[in-house]
This record gives C-alpha cells, structure tokens and sequence, in this order.
C-alpha cells in the first residue's frame, strides 16, 4: 500500500518536472565557489619489534587542495584544481625473515624520503537541456614522477530527471624517474599508462531516497612495479574492474540522512576486496551537520604477494612484498562536522584507520607486517561569491 | 547586515499575491519583481476561466468540433499532468468538473435535484478528451478548468524565472501556493503561516521552507449548511456532490505543483483515505478533519503562540 502511493507522488512529479516552466534539467552554477582544503595523513610509526633496524618512522603527507568552480557565461562553467602536497617519512624498502623466522620490515633511506607533488588541472562542463558535457586536462608532477592526463564525460537525464545516466573516460600518461637510481641500481626512466572507461546510472527512487549503480573499467600497461623496492616485480599490464553501489535516504522525523555505499574491486593481479561503508549525516539546526562515518575494507592478495622477499628467485618471476598487495582487512571510523553559514562553509574531517590481517575475510597465509595505521586530519573552508 | 526582503503585492488568478526577493539592489529588486508578476499575468490571461479572450475559452469553445483544436507545448504539459492526477486518483481530480460548479450554487446554499446531477455527471470525466499531438478534442457539451493546477504552476514557474534572472533569496505566494526561490539569507528558511479553515485571520500552522513549495487546499468559508449538513465547494466528480472529508491540508513538496495536485486529491477522499494517502506520499502535511482536530508530520512546525 505504500508503495502505490509512493509511486503516485512520483508519477505526480514526473508530469509536473516536465511543465516547461519548471523543467530545467542541470542548471550551470549561477556563483563563485573558491574552496581551499588542508589535510594531514600521518602512519603510525613502526616497532623496533616490527623493523629491529634502520628508519622507524613513516610517511607523514600533508595536502593542500584549491578549488575554483566557475560560472562561464550561460550554460558553461569553469572548474580549476590546484593541490599541492608534501611528503615525508620512509616506505618499506624490502622485507627479511627476523632472527625468530618472522618477516620484518626495513625501512627506505637513513634519512627517509622528502618529496612534494604539485598538481593542476582544468575543466568546463556545458549544460544542454537534458544533461551536460565536460572535459577536463591536467598535470602533475613530482621529483621523481609526471603525470598527464585528461577525461571526458557526459550525463543525460531521463525519465523527467528521476533517472541519469552518465559516461566517460580518462587516459593518462606518467613518466617515473626514480632518484638515486644508479647509486641504487633502480630502473633510470620508465612509463606507464592507464585507460579508464564508466558508466554510471542514478535513480531518485522518490523525494526521500536515490540509488546509484556504477561499472569502471581500467586499464594499465608499462611499469607497474615499486621502483624503490629491492624486489619487486610485477607484470607489464593490469585490468580492474570496479562496481560501486551507493544509496541515500532521508529520515524526515531525524531530519538527517543515512548514505550506505559497497563497493567491488577485482584485478588480474589477483586482487578481489570489498568495501562497505556507513554514514550517518544528522542536521543540527540550519547551520550544523554532524556526520559519524564508518568502513570495512577487505581485500585479497595479489598472486605474486610473498612477504619475505626472495632474493634467490630468478628476476624473471614476478614477486613483492608491498602491503598493499597482501590480504588484510582494515576498518576506519571518523566524522564530520560541516557549518554552513550562507556564503561560507566550513568542515572539520578526522578519520582513524587500522589495518589488520586479522580483519581479512579472505585467506591469509602470508601476513604482512608493514599494514598501516592512520590518523586523517582535515580542515576545509568553501567561500561563494 | 543583509537587506529586508522587497515585497510587491498584486491581485491575480483571484487571489492575493506576494513576491518577497532579497537582493542588494533594491531597484534591480523591483524590477525582477515586475518581471516576476507579469509572468503570473502572462498565464492568468492565458488560462483563466472568467476571460473570454483567454486560450482555455478558445478551449471550451472547440468543444465538438471535429478537428479539434491545436495546442502549444505549455498547454500539453499541463493536460498531460492533469491527466496524470486523473489518473493517480482514481479519477477524484478531474479537470472536467467544472460543469458541477454551475449547478451548485453556494450563494443560494441549494442541493440541486439528482437529475441536474446526473446531467452535470454526463459531461464529466477527462478520460473522454482526447490530447495527443499538439491536438485537444473536446466531446461536445464538456469543458476544462485548469484552475486547480494553474496557480501552483504558476508559482513554480515564477520561482525557477527569478532564479534563472540570478535572484537567490526569495519567495512567491499566489494566493496560499508558496514557491521558494531560495532561502532567506544566511540560509535562513521562510515562515510561512497556515489558515485555519473556520476563520482565515487565524493561524493553524507555521511551516519553515527553505525550497521547495507548499500548497493548501481546503473548504475555507466557502460551504453552506443545509438541512444540518454541511456541503463544501469541494466537489467529487465521481458522486456529484461535495466532498465531505477533511476540512483543510497544507503539503510541502520539491515544487509547489505537486504539493497542489496531492492537497487536492487528499481533499477530494473521504477522511479515512485521505489520512492513509498522506501518510504514505511521504510527503510533509498539516491538515484540519472534520471534528477540527489538526495533526501534522514532517514539516518543521512550530510551536503556536497560546491565545
């Protein structure tokens, strides 16, 4: 019975979106929206019990985030982003059996690594009357890496609006020049490029909930492999295939939102995971949001995963000992409180991540030791004008 | 310090009028208002019933010709719409019941006889016109009436102009239809005051609206007694005679035109299904029953002032 009635608002709704008065699918922004985001990723540091020698501290990144959304004349608008990040600590360099016959972690560099990323890049969307076209180029580069790239895609809406359907794709092109690479016997210059390919349906279910369904394909081909590592060699090419699922409801006596979104990954490295998250977004007042967050993230390992390096395996036979590559399962918890004040908006986001073989739902014969754990810290200001 | 809103009233449609923008320039201000207002006169004049240089008389007047009559892609929109609320309600909203209107006579408060229903009834049901390809044909002897859709168009409309003109703070009443053309600044919502249908200097309700519309129907003074029964202007296009279920019903929904087509259906129930088609719109409501006991869920309403 409620559904009939349900689908009657929404049968009402469709008829009355398309009285040419109103209908006006996407409207391009009609202000200024300058946003500035700084945030802080910090890993914990290491044991000595975990990496007896050498370097115990890892990577502490902080990221600065400009954004410019622009209207451009009538229908188009102008986005400019702009991050610049800089990093320090040390990454794991390669992994031995201690003196017990577990693996341990040793890390990179006496003195840990200290880089900074710059990056830029610049898109326009154009709004037709049933949907909207974009484009984007950009730019980013580093000591020891470039990257340049660019995407197109395209929505249109169907169904009076209730339904959209979006595609597009990316291609990028990265060059890696690890430093130190003679003094190392590193790789001196290699490249990489990845394709990616989306198509993405949403459907407003009614005025209180939508539902979202989308399929990424991607593509990548050159050096894949961790050039600072000792030993680490993967193949040449990489597909993934991701398949997101996000849906929202409003709860009207809460006043507040609950978003739940899954997520499946699988890549011919052999990587399966799954992430789940929750995410509660509760109004308080007209100017507050508190949001609690929580996820589970999954994952497999790679086939070629060990997480004692094997330096007597002839180079031929792919093989690393990157964490990322192990089967580990990790949950994180965090919030948000976003204040709204008209023309300025701000948000305080901190985030906690434990990652754990242990939490892996998949099997795990071979746990890595370098899983990290972290604190994300961000602050962010939006200014419309 | 932000600027008071701008305020111009008007007459039209056959109801009080009020256009509230807030903008820095209070000349730029006026002059998007006046915009504004000619927009409600541009449809006024287009679909009003009482005019007969108006389309919808050029309308009722093809009544029975066999050509039938070319229509332009507003008109189409809202027949299509109209069709739709015929549809969703089991035929209770009915754009062709304008013809029960002329038998019964508020003013005089006479139930008319069951073969001047009957009549009224044969001309009656939006089901029997056909409009398709730009094209109405009207059966000889009916008529349409898109006053109970026009109004709540007409306010959305005007909102989504005053936005596409660059207005961002603003509000359009015609008449009890509120459209939100953004909120107040700072993000502050409008207030807007409820009716009550036995007397409407009293207020039943104040809703915050920050987007979105809000549309009311009800029996408001206008019904007469007979015969100890009450008879609301209300009129079920199924019986013939006036509705008799809940006395008023204010929705909030993403636009005013669907809060106006869900009040009037609700209106056109009787009072157990009316109760049940609110609940389940999903949609914010107050309304007044019968024994005038008010109830409301979903809307942010506050507490009234005890007097």
């Amino acid at each position: 019975m409620k559904n009939i009635a349900s689908r009657n608002i929404i049968a009402l709704s469709s008829t009355a979106l398309a009285l040419p008065g109103i209908a006006l699918a996407d409207a391009p922004p009609t202000q200024s929206t300058l946003s500035y985001k700084l945030s802080n990723y910090q890993e914990d540091d290491l044991s000595r019990s975990e990496a007896p020698f050498g370097e115990l501290d890892r990577y502490d990144i902080d990221v600065h985030q400009f954004q410019l959304v622009s209207p451009l004349g009538r229908n188009m608008s102008l986005h400019v982003d702009a991050n610049y990040e800089s990093l320090s600590g040390a990454s794991p360099w390669f992994t031995s059996r201690g003196l017990d016959g577990k693996p341990i972690v040793n890390l990179s560099g006496a003195s840990g690594i200290s880089d900074r990323r710059s990056e830029l890049s610049v898109g326009s969307r154009y709004y037709l009357q049933n949907g909207s076209v974009a484009g984007n180029i950009g730019y980013s580069e580093e000591n020891d890496y470039r990257a340049t790239y660019f995407g197109l895609n395209g929505e249109r809406h169907f169904n009076n609006d209730l339904t959209t359907v979006s595609a597009g794709l990316s291609y990028s092109s990265d060059d890696i020049f690890p430093t130190d690479a003679t003094e190392f016997n590193r790789v001196l210059e290699e490249d990489k490029q990845s394709t990616s390919l989306f198509v993405s349906v949403s459907q407003i279910i009614n005025q209180l909930s939508s539902f979202q369904s989308a399929l990424s394909f991607t593509e990548q081909s050159g050096f894949l492999s961790d050039p600072y590592k000792l030993r680490d060699i993967r193949p040449d090419d990489k597909t993934q295939i991701a398949w997101s699922n996000s849906y929202r409801r409003f709860f009207v006596s809460a006043n507040a939102a609950l978003h739940v979104n899954y997520r499946y990954y699988h890549d011919d490295f052999g990587i399966s995971s799954h992430t789940s998250d929750l995410s509660w977004h509760q109004n308080l007042g007209r100017t507050f949001q508190f949001v609690p967050l929580l996820r589970y993230y999954n994952q497999s390992a790679a086939d070629f995963f060990t997480n004692v390096d094997d330096f007597l395996t002839p180079t031929s036979e792919y093989q690393s000992s990157d964490y990322r590559l192990s089967s580990f399962g990790a949950v994180s918890g965090g919030f948000s409180l976003i204040a709204d004040m008209g023309s300025w908006k701000a948000s305080l986001t901190a985030e906690r991540y434990l990652a754990n073989d242990k939490y892996s739902a998949f099997d795990v014969s071979e746990p890595s030791t370098a899983l990290v754990k972290y604190n994300r810290l961000s602050l962010g200001i939006d200014f419309r004008f | 310090m932000n600027p008071t809103p701008k305020r111009l009233s008007f007459k039209a449609m056959g109801s009080f009028c009020e256009i509230q923008l807030v903008d820095e320039s209070r000349i730029r201000a006026k002059n998007v208002s006046k915009q504004l207002a000619g927009e409600v006169a541009r449809l006024e004049q287009k679909y009003s019933r009482f005019r007969d240089d108006s389309f919808l008389s050029e309308i009722n007047c093809s009544a029975g010709n066999k050509l039938g009559l070319a229509i332009d892609d507003e008109t189409q929109a809202l027949f299509d719409h109209a069709l739709n609320c015929f549809e969703q309600s089991d035929g209770l909203f009915d754009i062709t019941a304008g013809a029960l209107n002329q038998i019964w006579d508020f003013r005089k408060a006479l139930v008319p006889s069951q073969a001047q229903i009957d009549a009224a009834l044969a001309h009656i049901g939006l089901n029997k016109i056909s409009c398709k390809d730009s094209h109405i044909h009207l059966p000889r002897g009916m008529q349409i009436d898109f006053g109970g859709i026009v109004k709540e168009y007409a306010a959305d409309s005007v909102a989504r102009l005053a936005r596409s003109l660059g207005v961002e703070h603003g509000l359009v009443n015609l008449g009890g239809d509120f459209s939100v053309i953004g909120p107040q600044p700072e993000n502050k919502p409008w207030t807007v005051g409820i009716s009550s249908p036995i007397s409407e200097s009293s207020i039943i309700a104040k809703i915050d609206l920050s987007k979105g519309g809000l549309a009311s129907s009800g029996d408001y003074e206008r019904f007469f007694m007979h015969e100890g029964k009450r008879y609301s202007h209300i009129l079920n296009p199924m019986t013939g005679y006036p509705s008799a279920g809940l006395r008023a019903v204010s929705i909030a929904a993403n636009l005013c035109s669907v809060a106006g087509s869900v009040a009037t259906i609700a209106m056109l129930k009787n009072e157990a299904e009316a109760k049940v088609w609110l609940d389940d719109s999903g949609l914010g409501y107050v309304y007044m029953d019968s024994e005038g006991v008010i109830a409301d869920a979903g809307l942010n309403s506050r507490e009234l002032d005890e007097t």
